[in-house]
């Protein structure tokens, strides 16, 4: 058996965030959150994961925001983006800006995790 | 004398001395509480999060948490963040627990008002189909908010019996309820749109004008199409401008090309308001055969149909370009109408843009000249 | 006479309880976020506000707000406000209708950009505040506007709970007002507020206490009397049609923001057209207040002197029956009691101690007397304070025990201040008749 994924999570919405942390924990992910645009930008810096999930909209650095840094400090980390329905702009935006994906708020869990899967693996 | 002003004094300063006890218990109490619901609530919503990924979780739900709010607000808040088939694992949490029942209990209270408001809010959001008959009697209570949140909840489940009875309420209810009550039938989707339609033609003659408008409003934010002849109808036969209002805006969304008929009637009403609507919805239908009748209506006397009119041109086939003829037109206020509405749909920043790269056409030459009111060298 | 605000404090107790309850639990906001909701022309006047009218038009731009626009009304600004405009948002000069429908200075040019949001931008020659409003408005698309500052801070969720009034009675409502709270002192970070507190120095502190007197003890109970004699020029959301009706704000008064008001309650109760003036608490915007004695000092002289306009402009609604419960009871209270209160409290002051000295007074009853009007002070405060608990904006126990503090201190001097400048307003002739550069509006009046 492989090393346990690392996935970087931030949302600073404390119900995201536990429903995820039990979901990707199943899954037998590990599992960081941070519930802040800063601590997250600073997290995916100084330690490694092997995908976030960022939130867009956040206290402190938004998700568009952290991206545009990562890839400036040549942080390689797939980001998938959560948006609620009415950032849809910036939710295409961060895709440009090399996001992998965006998953809509509400989610559903099986989805999201099957996504996180294949990003994962390829 | 002096005795009652040393008793007012006494008084006042004894009641000072109690506010400002007061005032300093009230903050520790509140924020001691604060911070313990919102732990509370962390712990319940991780404890949900496991339950709900996790067949056999392991650790239990108290069999008491029904009476913590921070167990009811964990439990809504999940239902707004989740979809999907954790939905009703969530509801048979809720029922298990009592949730749903201790609402529905607290809600039959005589009294207690706020707080039978809470249960109604919570019922609504719990969306427990089991919930539907008490949210149902409570269509009638005697409170407007609460009537307001039982159509919601009935909404969100879907449960169409409740249809009729809101659309019977209509004609009864203030602005503010009603408005809700057309969300709540909103959402219920088409199977509102025969009773509400049927209610619009009994009483758009001699009914509530504001409740005929937010049936025909609602009509159109439901979006069935099978009623679009039927409030073409109402259009032609109303004489009410506010009904005529109204039934010319839900035709832009349903009415489809058998609207344009009586929308090109309704485009010469003697009322500016109705004109203007009439030119917005056939922006909407959008066809390109109507490019003409709204290029006459740029010269419409009233400021609100010249703009609409121009607006509705963008959205036809052939219609920017009718608008860019429109800037050469000998009427000043059509002129200025089309400007605006080239702006706005963003043909004055493309024009800016290839004036800057030497390759404007023509027409956009015309209209940066239009904008900038002196020459603008090029053709 | 503090008094009648102790009645007013309890019924806005029991107002506030329920939109804060609704508010909690309502989750109304999802509703407003319908197709329902009138779209809304934020309309910002502008004078030499080159240094942060950008990010000011940015802040503002993320309100929570299905359809809205911001229209920039430059009153003949000499700096370069323009051109930071059209450079930051994209402008284009543009040749479109523009209705005249309230008179004003002439205008010069409109401009039109489309990001982040609808904005207009109207250049016009000098005229002042209500001119430029007035010029705004005149440009606004949508059926409402929201008039307000540059340099205003607005809440996430200002334009949702105050226009929830308007959807609540779209057909009567043609105003609704706001709560303002002082920002001194608070941080903020492009543009938004990221936490509230006191101001730390004595002079904005005392105003944070006082704002919070009136917008939490005072509007709440007026508004739902029905008799709200005002709504604020910091956050106003007005009905064009309206306002167009009655001319709009008129210009060059010192208390444009009462005057339109009056002149709103005036038209419709005259006409007998069925209205009514809302206020909102928890349609929040933060702005600045005057830091130093001497800047309040001009701006609590021009409110005064802008509230004797608006008295002798309207007196002729006093104590006529046909003007309702406006003409009978708030209006005579209005000018009973902030008009004519600094005179009547002056004159205390000499005649009380007067009376002691040529011993008509014994000290026990002077001692009561003084203790009496202290107690009822503070009473209102302390009651304005436990209301502000319900919105938490002021957590730390620090914050509160700073309000605590000044309203023990309040009558020390502080307040005193006030009044000999109200008095000064009021007796000053024509030194006391001038803007200064065209500035901060501010609540206009605090009832007090």
């Amino acid at each position: 058996m492989a090393t346990k994924y690392r996935i970087l999570l931030a949302d600073d919405s404390k119900v995201v965030t536990a429903v995820l942390v039990a979901a990707l924990e199943k899954e037998g992910f590990e599992v960081e959150s941070a519930a802040d645009g800063d601590s997250a930008y600073e997290l995916g810096r100084s330690e490694s994961f092997d995908l976030a999930i960022l939130d867009q909209l956040m206290p402190g650095l938004l998700g568009l925001e952290i991206i545009k840094k990562w890839h400036e400090e040549g942080v390689v980390l797939p980001v998938i983006v959560l948006s609620a329905i009415k950032d849809e702009s910036t939710a295409v935006e961060s895709i440009e800006l090399g996001a992998e994906d965006f998953v809509r708020k509400p989610f559903r869990i099986p989805e999201l995790v099957a996504r996180i899967r294949r990003r994962l693996h390829s | 004398m002096p005795d009652l002003v040393l008793w007012a004094v006494l008084t006042v300063f004894a009641i000072d001395v109690v506010m400002l006890v007061g005032l300093i218990i009230l903050k520790a109490v509140h924020r001691v509480r604060m911070r313990r619901d919102a732990e509370r609530r962390t712990q319940y919503l991780t404890l949900l999060s496991r339950h709900l990924t996790y067949e056999n979780a392991v650790d239990p739900i108290p069999s008491n948490a029904a009476e913590d709010e921070a167990f009811l607000d964990a439990v809504i808040d999940l239902r707004y963040t989740i979809a999907g088939s954790e939905i009703e694992r969530l509801s048979e949490i809720a029922t298990t627990y009592d949730l749903v029942s201790r609402q529905e209990g607290l809600l039959r209270k005589r009294f207690g008002g706020l707080r039978r408001l809470r249960a109604a809010v919570s019922l609504a959001e719990l969306g427990n189909e089991a919930s539907a008959p008490i949210l149902m009697e409570h269509l009638d209570d005697s409170d407007d908010e609460i009537r307001v949140q039982s159509a919601r909840g009935l909404a969100r489940m879907g449960y169409t019996p409740a249809i009729d009875r809101i659309v019977g309420r209509l004609g009864e209810e203030s602005d503010w309820v009603r408005a809700r009550f057309g969300d709540a039938l909103a959402e219920f989707g088409e199977d509102a749109s025969a009773p509400l339609m049927a209610f619009v033609i009994v009483n758009h003659a001699d009914g509530d004008t504001s409740a005929i408008v937010q049936a025909i409003r609602t009509l159109a934010a439901i979006g069935d199409y099978s009623v679009g002849p039927r409030i073409a109808q109402v259009l032609d036969l109303s004489s009410n401008p506010e009904v005529q209002i109204a039934a010319a805006g839900a035709l832009g969304g349903v009415g489809g090309g058998f609207a344009i008929p009586s929308l090109i009637d309704a485009l010469a009403s003697s009322d500016w308001r109705v004109r203007a609507q009439a030119a917005t919805s056939i922006g909407e239908v959008g066809l390109a055969e109507n490019v003409d009748d709204l290029v006459a209506s740029l010269r419409d006397r009233a400021w609100w149909v010249r703009r609409n009119s121009a607006a509705a041109l963008v959205r036809l086939p052939g219609g920017v370009e009718a608008l860019y003829r429109a800037l050469s037109s000998v009427d000043p206020f059509a002129r200025d109408a089309a400007a605006e509405a080239l702006e706005d749909s963003g043909e004055l920043a493309k024009a800016v843009t290839n004036h800057r790269e030497q390759r404007a056409t023509r027409d956009e030459a015309r209209l940066l000249r239009h904008m900038r009111g002196s020459g603008v060298p090029g053709f | 006479m503090q008094a009648y605000l102790i009645f007013l404090g309890i019924r806005s107790a029991l107002v506030l309880r329920n939109s804060w309850f609704l508010h909690r639990f309502g989750r109304f906001w999802e509703m407003l976020a319908s197709d329902s909701t009138p779209p809304i022309s934020i309309v910002i006047p502008a004078y030499n506000e080159a240094q942060g009218i950008v990010d000011s038009i940015r802040s503002m731009s993320i309100v929570r707000y299905p359809r809205f626009e911001i229209v920039v009304a430059d009153d003949g600004s000499t700096d370069e406000t323009l051109d930071r405009m059209i450079e930051a948002f994209d402008l284009e000069i543009v040749q479109i209708p523009y209705r005249p429908d309230i008179a004003t200075a002439p205008i010069k040019a409109i401009y039109r950009g489309h990001s982040p949001v609808d904005i207009t931008v109207v250049q016009k020659e000098n005229g002042g505040r209500a001119d430029a409003l007035n010029a705004g408005v005149n440009a606004a698309r949508y059926p409402y506007v929201l008039c307000t500052d540059a340099d205003v801070i607005l809440d996430a969720d200002c334009l949702l709970a105050s226009m929830r009034k308007v959807v609540e009675d779209r057909v009567r409502t043609v105003a609704v007002g706001g709560n303002i709270r002082p920002l001194n002192g608070s941080r903020v970070e492009l543009g938004h507020l990221v936490e509230a507190s006191v101001p730390k120095s004595m002079i904005p502190r005392m105003q944070s206490l006082e704002y919070v007197r009136t917008f939490l003890a005072s509007r709440p109970a007026w508004s739902s009397l029905e008799a709200l004699p005002l709504v604020s020029g910091a956050f106003g959301i007005w009905k064009r049609s309206a306002m167009v009706e009655v001319g709009g704000f008129t210009p060059g008064h010192f208390g444009e923001d009462m005057d339109l008001t009056m002149k709103l309650h005036r038209y419709h109760l005259e006409k007998g057209i069925p209205y009514r003036i809302s206020y909102d608490p928890s349609a929040v915007i933060w702005t600045e207040v005057p830091e130093t004695a001497r800047v309040l000092r001009r701006q609590r002289i021009r409110w005064h002197r802008g509230l004797m306009s608006v008295v002798s402009d309207f007196r002729a609604l006093t104590f006529k029956r046909r003007y309702g419960k406006l003409g009978i009871v708030t209006w005579p209270g209005m000018v009973l009691f902030e008009y004519l209160a600094p005179i009547v409290e002056f004159v205390g002051w000499i005649v009380i101690p007067t009376a002691f000295l040529l011993g008509a007074l014994n000290t026990a009853s002077l001692l009561a007397l003084l203790a009496l009007a202290f107690g009822i002070g503070l009473l209102n405060s302390l009651l304005a304070l436990m209301l502000d608990e319900a919105f938490g904006y002021f957590n730390s126990p620090r914050d509160t025990s700073r309000l605590l503090v000044i309203a023990l201190i309040e009558n020390l001097g502080l307040r005193q201040m006030t009044v000999a400048w109200r008095i000064r307003a009021i007796f000053g002739g024509k030194s006391t008749m001038t803007w200064g550069n065209m500035e901060r509006r501010g609540v206009g009046s605090l009832a007090d």
